[in-house]
């Protein structure tokens, strides 16, 4: 007896021979490189970090920079400002005990832009509940990882000054 | 021909099986290091110490190629298969 013959395949088998199930498919093989791959990017990631800290310091000023009069802030009160040739924003604050701080108005955790509570001597970001200490821009509570950056405040006949921290000034 | 290698393989069936996960393991666990280093370089080159950066950039690397070193003993059951086959093909 003569055996029937095998059906022959379909165009779409011809064209399309991977079968949905078996191209969707990850094998452990494939997850391990994977994970190298990624690791890969972790390194690149490293690198850029460093090479970005080399290349693009970030910016600093040179000698002092005239923010404001004394009188334009009551005590309990802040003034925002620029330094010329930066974008970054700072505010200037007057605290109860007559004393005054410059802070980098940025929150590090996400950058959100932070405001002084007066009635607490706290900076608080509003995005997610961070607190600074107005004293010192040190962190109280919540995520941001690091201090506030802050700048010198200089008071000098009645005008307000801010310079770079000597720490961090470029020789 | 030595038969060593089949031998093995018929007394310990689940060798790659093992061996496959232990080198995953070790994968995440480089990988976890260097989200670490990643984020401890950060952290620190904000702050304006950038001492740590080149280290941490070091590190990262060797952790990356110690990774890759490792793909070479990820088990392939199906190479000698797909050998074999290629073999008939060409001949």
């Amino acid at each position: 007896m003569k055996a029937a013959p095998l059906p022959e395949k379909s165009a779409a088998d011809v064209d399309f021979p991977i079968e949905r199930v078996e191209a969707e498919h990850v094998s452990r093989r494939e997850f391990a490189k994977f994970l190298c791959l990624v690791s890969g990017g972790m390194a690149v990631g490293s690198g850029w970090v460093a090479v970005k800290e080399k290349l693009f310091p970030p910016f600093r000023f040179q000698g002092e920079f005239l923010v404001c009069k004394t009188s334009d802030v009551p005590v309990g009160g802040t003034h925002p400002f620029t330094v010329a040739g930066s974008k970054i924003p700072f505010i200037l604050i007057h605290l109860n005990d007559g004393s005054w701080r410059a802070y980098e108005q940025k929150c590090t955790h996400l950058s959100c832009a932070v405001y002084y509570q007066p009635d607490n001597g706290k900076i608080e970001c509003p995005c997610h509940h961070g607190y600074f200490d107005a004293h010192n821009g040190n962190v109280l509570q919540g995520p941001p990882p690091r201090p506030l950056p802050h700048l010198d405040v200089v008071v000098r006949g009645g005008e307000i000054y801010v310079s770079e921290p000597a720490h961090e000034t470029l020789s | 021909m030595s038969h060593f290698r089949e031998a093995q393989n018929q007394a310990h069936p689940g060798k790659t099986n093992t061996l496959t996960l232990g080198i995953i393991c070790v994968l995440i666990l480089i990988l976890t290091m260097q989200i670490w280093l990643l984020t401890a370089a950060l952290n620190t080159a904000l702050e304006g110490n950038e001492g740590i950066t080149w280290p941490a950039f070091a590190a990262s690397v060797l952790l990356f190629l110690s990774g890759a070193a490792l793909l070479r003993y990820l088990p392939d059951p199906l190479r000698r298969a797909r050998r074999q086959s290629r073999s008939k093909q060409t001949l």
